[in-house]
């Protein structure tokens, strides 16, 4: 094998000269031939590598793995692949980027082709080994590409969706902002005839007990009347059953003064909470907000939900009270709609430290696990399509963020579930605090 | 695919053709593996190229697949192309010269090596039995990790009504839970070059 390049037949030349390295070994990897291609980029002239072991020629090959890989190209009689996706190169040959770099190495990919002799055994097997740096690259590069594409694809998505989020909430408080101004007008409305139809009754009242009185007055003197005149008299009070009468027609006065008293104090939480619209900073009572949104929708809870309120000592917090009775309005109807037949929602508030602590617990069917995940997301719901908008609480948690708060949620189906809010009582301090833990990050 | 791609008898004749390949593969490939290897009788069967899906629904009953296809010419031309499970690919990891620690790379070329082993040997055996000569492409991965819906995801849709040829045959190393299937597709538009290797042979009796 050892020849003079002189007595190199044509074709042995043709091999000779291919922009490919080509070189045979023998069933012991020893190396029986060696191309011009694997002279130049190998820099190891044919001398120094015939005859010896391609371990020894390439000492960083993996020993073990090509072995075995020529061991079945041996056996098989069928050739065997490598290529730069899964193995960048097999050989350590330098690249021809010298100057304008890029890679470590030839990128190659090889073929093992066994050469049979004449009975049909592989006698030789030729190492073939194609340089595909530069389509290596140029794939890499599109590879880098497409991937920061699809980052910025998703990141598109992600934006996409906050923006829809922000619009909606948007028309959410616009639609919220147009019913309170109407509310604000109906409650003006109706402030009148029952401030009136109030004070009249403050009067008959009044009236009633004069004529009662004036009717007490006449009885006491019923003896001086004579007989026909009392028989008559005394017919007409039992026919009408005048002392039941009596005492009702106080008590018709006064439940209605207290039914009037209820209504005043409906449009009045009506006209407060409708003023979502409005995002001042205040200092407001939580029990107050919790207490006038209960209100708003107790018709909604409570033929479902008896509500137990177990209310610690709270001071006033600095908050947009308009924005946590929609926060409360949220997780009230949804612990409402939780609930199939009869159950129970308990409020329970607790100060800690700078925080105060607001739990809204309902018995009602629970959410499991992969729900949970999900419900702050924007457009997640479980409600039938049309009847939610997949942003309550998503909003919730919006209106919680701004707040600098947290809202966390407990559930077990079957059970209920316990969304725990926290929200700070001063405002600046808890900026200042998530400023800070933004820097630190 | 209206009228059958091969007679009853050309059909019968690839069956038995395919047959005796796989029983040399098999032998060719227990050697190389020093292992005994199970192998179906293999089943010819015609399929559209635009259900390939469901034509290798339920090959391999695992629900994350590794598929790599190889292309063959000489006499016929084709592409096979072997499905694989991913439990118990990790095993031949030792049996083909990997260390224990494969990664994803790794994985990928152990497969691809597997393919060319088990391709080259059924090839063989086909070839020998058509008295001819079949030289294989490099192997390539066709879809990695996907649900048996997605192996031929990357696949250009194939025109209407045109079909192949398909030899299915399915390899256990017996005693490794490494199962696979491998599946010889002659395209229809080429099976004039396979009808007549088979009356070639037929004639040869």
């Amino acid at each position: 094998m050892d020849r003079n390049e002189s007595c190199l037949s044509a074709t042995d030349r043709m091999i000779d000269m291919m922009d490919v390295g080509v070189f045979a070994v023998d069933r012991e990897l020893h190396v029986r031939s060696w191309n011009a291609f694997m002279v130049a980029h190998a820099g190891k002239g044919r001398r120094e590598v015939l005859g010896r072991s391609i371990f020894e020629v390439f000492p960083e090959l993996p020993r073990s793995w090509l072995q075995k890989k020529f061991d079945r190209v041996f056996a098989l009689g069928a050739p065997s692949f490598t290529s730069w996706e899964q193995r960048p190169w097999l050989f350590r040959l330098p690249h021809n980027r010298p100057i304008t770099g890029g890679v470590d190495c030839m990128q190659q990919d090889t073929r093992l082709v066994p050469l049979k002799n004449g009975d049909g055994e592989v006698a030789l097997v030729l190492v073939c080994v194609f340089d595909v740096t530069d389509a290596a690259m140029l794939q890499r590069r599109l590879a880098e590409t497409v991937t920061a594409l699809e980052a910025e694809r998703a990141e598109q998505q992600k934006l996409i969706a906050r923006l829809a989020e922000a619009q909606e909430q948007l028309v959410q408080s616009e639609k919220l902002a147009a019913i309170g101004q109407l509310a604000a007008g109906v409650a003006h409305e109706i402030n009148n005839p029952v401030g009136f139809v109030m004070s009249n009754f403050r009067s008959l009242e009044q009236y009633l007990d004069g004529a009662f009185a004036l009717v007490e007055a006449f009885d006491r003197h019923i003896d001086l009347l004579p007989d026909a005149a009392r028989t008559a008299i005394e017919k007409l009070k039992s026919d009408m059953d005048y002392e039941f009468v009596a005492d009702d027609a106080r008590s018709l006065v006064a439940e209605s003064r207290d039914g009037l008293e209820r209504v005043k104090r409906i449009v009045a939480d009506l006209r407060d909470f409708s003023r979502v619209g409005e995002t001042d900073w205040q200092w407001a009572s939580v029990h107050g907000c919790l207490d006038s949104t209960l209100n708003v929708v107790m018709n909604e809870i409570k033929y479902k939900a008896q509500v137990v309120k177990d209310y610690g000592e709270l001071p006033q917090i600095e908050c947009m009270p308009f924005q946590l009775n929609q926060v409360f309005l949220n997780l009230l109807v949804n612990a409402a709609q939780a609930i199939e037949g009869q159950g129970s929602i308990t409020l329970r508030t607790r100060a800690e430290a700078e925080q105060v602590v607001i739990q809204i617990a309902d018995t009602g069917c629970g959410m499991p696990p992969d729900v949970l995940r999900r419900i702050f997301d924007p457009f997640f719901t479980t409600k039938p399509v049309g009847k939610g908008t997949g942003l309550g609480l998503s909003v919730t948690h919006s209106i919680i963020g701004r707040h600098h708060g947290s809202i966390a949620v407990d559930s077990t189906p079957g059970q209920g579930t316990t969304f725990t809010l926290r929200l700070p009582v001063r405002q600046a301090a808890a900026q200042s605090t998530a400023d800070r833990e933004v820097q630190a990050a | 695919m209206n009228a059958a791609l091969l007679t009853e008898e050309q059909n019968e004749a690839l069956q038995e053709i395919a047959n005796i390949g796989m029983g040399r593969a098999g032998r060719s490939i227990a050697g190389v593996f020093d292992e005994f290897v199970e192998l179906s009788v293999p089943r010819v069967r015609e399929a559209r190229l635009d259900s390939l899906t469901e034509a290798v629904a339920g090959l391999i009953p695992e629900e994350t697949l590794t598929a790599v296809r190889q292309g063959f010419f000489g006499r016929v031309r084709g592409e096979v192309i072997v499905v694989f499970g991913m439990n118990g690919c990790r095993d031949l990891a030792g049996l083909m010269g990997y260390g224990d620690s494969l990664v994803a790379a790794d994985e990928d070329e152990l497969l691809l090596d597997v393919a060319n082993v088990i391709v080259s040997a059924c090839l063989g055996g086909i070839a020998e039995q058509l008295s001819t000569e079949l030289s294989v492409s490099a192997p390539s991965v066709l879809a990695s990790h996907v649900p048996p819906a997605g192996l031929f995801g990357a696949t250009r849709e194939a025109p209407d009504g045109s079909g192949a040829l398909i030899v299915e045959v399915n390899f256990r190393l017996e005693r490794h839970s490494f199962a696979c299937s491998l599946l010889m597709m002659l395209p229809a538009d080429g099976v004039g070059a396979i009808r007549q290797a088979l009356d070639d042979f037929l004639a040869s009796f």
